[in-house]
């Protein structure tokens, strides 16, 4: 009994671990105890090289930082240094008379591009203002940042995006929005355009799954922003949607280029690409030779402001994403044919003259930093409003002039909800900021993350050891259980004993009368022709004994258990021959009788045999008891024994019920029946026989169980008992 | 000519009874066999001699049955006993029922043959006892205690003088006797007497 409570919870330790070859959750600890490693060795060259983080980073990614839009002007007239405190030293020794402004504005199509674009501007402030004099900076993104920072500014023009990011961060007071000459003046005006070439076969975002998607920067607001958060509202992840996203920086033009349309101004071949380091020193020229030059300046700005992220011709684009209009200003700027282009998702509302891929945002906005003066404010606000629609200022800034600001709101949600927002630091920073101010407390978090896992390793040595140990002792127990069912099995033989060796001696007395017949009948004068026909017969009688061996022999010999489909009821009709005579000495009946259709079954034919053996000998030897208890009755109460007998018939009876689900077989016989619990009886080395091991049960069960059936020993309606067995069916010869 | 007796063969395995045909045929023996008691009793006069060979385990009647019941039929019938594994206490008990002999599976065929053979001149003195007893006690009163008389050695005188008749009426009597008993001589009545006198009931 005692190995089979082992057995269930051994087989599933070693479905456990047998069959999980590849150790993925150990190759993953392996995994995590070098990336703790790693992190342990990060944080220590971190917190050990002195106050280098100190200064949080700022958030807005830097990416526009590596792209220096300020190049060198031809022509300049005098290359000042960067430093913008120098600068306006300078200026103001130069004139005093004046007052100095400075408009920093972001510079996206070029730095002359941009001087072109709003120099009239400052021209029509500074005919506004008497006595002032407005000069122009443009700057890229974070330039600008660190002007309106370091109050190297006064006013500042700069798209939503950034205009919400700087609002949140700096002081500032916002005047005026631009008023978009196309749509009728609305100031909503800004947007991004998902373009891709015409001959292409993408029509909507999803179509770009995996694609290369070129942009200008992935903080930039109307070419980059508005398309993600579009995009996330539709419930795609853009960045993780698209296979790589290229940031070729400003100016705009060049993702259109690249992108593959025609282009239809001579342009500069790519080896103009001038120098980084000159670039980012030769800063903010002289604004006079800026206004100065040629406002039709596009073929110049492809020479000036040419990119040094040229996408390698291999790396062709699929889409790029432009702030909304720019396809339609270069078109009209006759720099490109719109028709060699595509807009996706166009979703323009009505009356609005550019193709838009996304929602629009308000234009571009004018505002005023902490250095400026109120005074100075209002003025600059006045001018800005009085700015006539149709004036060269206005037009130069592709505008309809200035209108009240406009509301932020929309673009504030946006960024909040791309968790951008200025007034949202990310988790991480915070995360860093813990761990600089709380380090022991890191460290220890640290130390028991390693103890941690120190711990699971030893665990999982410990585990695996006690799981081969177990495995062993199931190897053992299931060897062990092999040998006690031979051993059984043998035993069975040996009860056999008697009714064996008649069934064999039977066809070896028919051999022997035939050979004696025939040899006197030879010697009285019979031809061997006439004997022919007895060779026959001895050879039936020889096949007869030869089935009886070999029947033996299987049950005696140690096999593995290995199930073949057949026949029950076969099998049944194969078994009771061997206890024939058995029944026949004791004038027991045996009735079989098989219902339902029969089928094949995977058995084990040994362990089925077997266990027919031990059902039939205990039914037999459970008919001999009663008859021996009523004779013993008969003659304590002195009636004749004979008709005792009479009375009582030993019967057995097997019946097979091929069902649909199950094969159920029955063994009922009519002797004492049980003389103790059922359960009790289950139990190896519990007999009530004299002779008996005390394990026919339990290996009948056994032999049942590796059949995955149930075995139920019951008491039978007539006072005898009943066994069941029931063997649920499966698939014809699958084992 | 005893071998022309019938033989009857009672034996429930086939291959058994076949083969066991085959070889006591080849004695020329004549053999009739059965697989059952049952239809053995249904198929055959009991009172004619012959030769029973019964198996002695068989499903319904056993062997041991099948004798009680031909002794209780006083059957000239001769028993041999087959066994397929047989005992001492089985054999004994059989012999002393009277079996003429016990064998068991395989047997020597030619042992087989003779103990038949031996079987049957019993069966046939058995049936002729049956006979000669018939005729006995087909005769008077009177006729038996006259030939009681004369077995004792009492000559004509002495019996009537025994019995207090005439001389006369008892040379009647004896002549009827040798009559009755379908005997030529008085030696061949006194040999017959003899073989009937000791299951004869006691008067």
């Amino acid at each position: 009994m005692y190995f089979r409570l082992y057995c269930s919870p051994l087989s599933a330790i070693k479905n456990h671990i047998m069959h999980r070859l590849p150790r993925w959750d150990l190759l993953a600890q392996y995994g995590f105890y070098a990336f703790c490693s790693i992190a342990v060795l990060a944080l220590q060259s971190v917190l050990f090289t002195g106050d280098a983080m100190a200064k949080p980073q700022d958030h807005t990614e830097p990416s526009v930082s590596a792209t220096p839009t300020l190049l060198v002007a031809k022509g300049s007239v005098v290359a000042e240094p960067s430093e913008q405190p120098n600068n306006e030293l300078i200026v103001q020794s130069n004139n005093e008379s004046y007052a100095v402004v400075d408009v920093g504005v972001l510079a996206i199509r070029g730095y002359k591009a941009t001087i072109t674009r709003w120099q009239p501007l400052m021209r029509w402030l500074e005919t506004q203002i008497p006595n002032s004099y407005f000069r122009l900076h443009p700057l890229s993104l974070d330039e600008l940042a660190k002007g309106v920072e370091t109050q190297e500014l006064d006013f500042v023009i700069t798209n939503p995006g950034q205009s919400v990011l700087l609002a949140r961060q700096y002081s500032l007071s916002w005047l005026a929005t631009l008023r978009s000459p196309l749509n009728h003046g609305a100031a909503m005006q800004v947007g991004s355009a998902l373009v891709v070439r015409a001959d292409s076969a993408y029509h909507t975002l999803s179509d770009l799954k995996g694609r290369r998607l070129g942009i200008v920067s992935t903080s930039a607001f109307g070419g980059y922003l508005t398309l993600v958060y579009e995009a996330q509202l539709k419930g795609i992840d853009l960045p993780r949607f698209v296979g790589d996203i290229v940031p070729l920086g400003f100016p705009l033009d060049n993702l259109l280029y690249q992108l593959g349309g025609r282009r239809f101004t001579a342009h500069a071949s790519p080896n103009i690409a001038p120098n980084v380091e000159q670039a980012t020193t030769d800063t903010s020229p002289d604004v006079s030779s800026s206004i100065s030059a040629n406002p039709d300046s596009t073929l110049d700005s492809d020479l000036d402001l040419n990119t040094h992220h040229q996408v390698s011709q291999a790396d062709t684009l699929d889409a790029v994403v432009v702030p909304v209009c720019q396809l339609e200003q270069m078109q009209r700027e006759g720099l490109i044919d719109i028709a060699d282009y595509r807009v996706l998702d166009n979703q323009a509302p009505a009356g609005f003259h550019c193709q838009v891929s996304t929602r629009l945002y308000p234009n571009w906005s004018m505002a005023k930093t902490n250095r400026a003066s109120q005074s100075l404010a209002k003025s600059v606000t006045q001018a800005l409003l009085a700015l006539p629609e149709d004036h060269l200022a206005a037009k130069a800034a592709d505008s309809a002039g200035w209108t009240t600001a406009v509301s932020q709101l929309a673009i504030d949600q946006l960024l909040k909800d791309l968790d951008m927002h200025p007034l949202q630091t990310p988790w991480w920073h915070n995360a860093w900021l813990w761990v600089k101010s709380h380090q022991q407390w890191a460290w220890f978090v640290l130390g028991i993350l390693v103890l941690l896992n120190v711990y699971h390793f030893w665990l999982e040595y410990r585990f695996s050891r006690r799981g081969r140990e177990l495995l062993n002792t199931q190897r053992q127990l299931s060897e062990n259980r092999m040998l006690l069912e031979h051993a059984q099995r043998i035993a069975i033989v040996g009860e056999l004993g008697a009714s064996l060796s008649h069934e064999l001696n039977q066809p070896l007395a028919a051999i022997g009368h035939y050979c004696h017949g025939a040899e006197v009948r030879l010697q009285r004068g019979s031809t061997p022709e006439e004997l022919q026909s007895v060779l026959t017969l001895i050879q039936q009688e020889v096949t007869r004994a030869d089935s009886i061996i070999s029947r033996l022999r299987n049950l005696m010999k140690k096999r593995p258990i290995s199930k073949v489909p057949c026949f029950l009821h076969e099998l049944i009709q194969d078994t009771t021959p061997l206890l024939a005579y058995e029944f026949e000495r004791h004038q027991i009946n045996i009735g079989i009788h098989i219902t339902g259709t029969p089928y094949l079954q995977p058995l084990d034919e040994v362990g089925m045999q077997q266990l027919l053996l031990n059902l039939l000998k205990n039914a037999a030897d459970a008919c001999v008891q009663q008859r021996e208890l009523m004779q013993s009755e008969a003659q304590g109460t002195g009636q004749d024994s004979a008709t005792q007998q009479q009375r009582y018939t030993p019967t057995i009876d097997i019946e097979l019920d091929y069902q649909q689900s199950q094969i159920l077989l029955s063994i009922t016989d009519n002797g004492v029946g049980l003389s103790s619990e059922a359960s009790q009886l289950m139990q190896a080395f519990y007999s009530t026989k004299l002779e008996g091991l005390g394990l026919g049960l339990v290996i009948c069960r056994d032999i049942v169980d590796s059949h995955s059936g149930h075995f139920k020993l019951d008491s039978a309606v007539n006072g005898g008992c009943q066994v069941q067995v029931s063997l649920p069916r499966k698939a014809d010869g699958v084992l | 000519m005893s071998l022309e007796l019938p033989v009857y063969l009672i034996d429930d395995d086939d291959s058994v009874r076949r083969s066991l045909r085959f070889m006591l045929e080849s004695y020329g023996l004549n053999i009739i066999d059965f697989d059952s008691a049952e239809a053995f009793f249904s198929a055959v006069d009991l009172t004619q001699p012959g030769c029973a060979l019964v198996d002695v385990r068989m499903p319904g009647l056993s062997g041991s049955q099948l004798h009680a019941e031909l002794i209780a039929k006083n059957s000239p019938l001769a028993v041999i006993y087959l066994t397929g594994h047989g005992d001492v206490p089985m054999a004994v008990e059989a012999l002393k029922l009277g079996a003429v002999d016990f064998f068991q599976k395989p047997a020597d065929g030619a042992k087989l043959a003779e103990a038949v053979v031996k079987a049957l001149e019993h069966a046939k003195t058995h049936y002729q006892d049956n006979q000669y007893l018939e005729t006995y006690q087909a005769l008077t009163p009177r006729e038996r205690e006259i030939l009681k008389l004369i077995a004792q050695g009492l000559k004509n005188q002495e019996i009537a003088d025994n019995l207090c008749i005439a001389m006369r009426t008892v040379e009647i009597h004896r002549a009827n006797l040798m009559k009755g008993m379908q005997v030529a001589s008085l030696a061949e009545m006194m040999l017959i007497y003899g073989r009937i006198a000791e299951r004869l009931p006691l008067e």
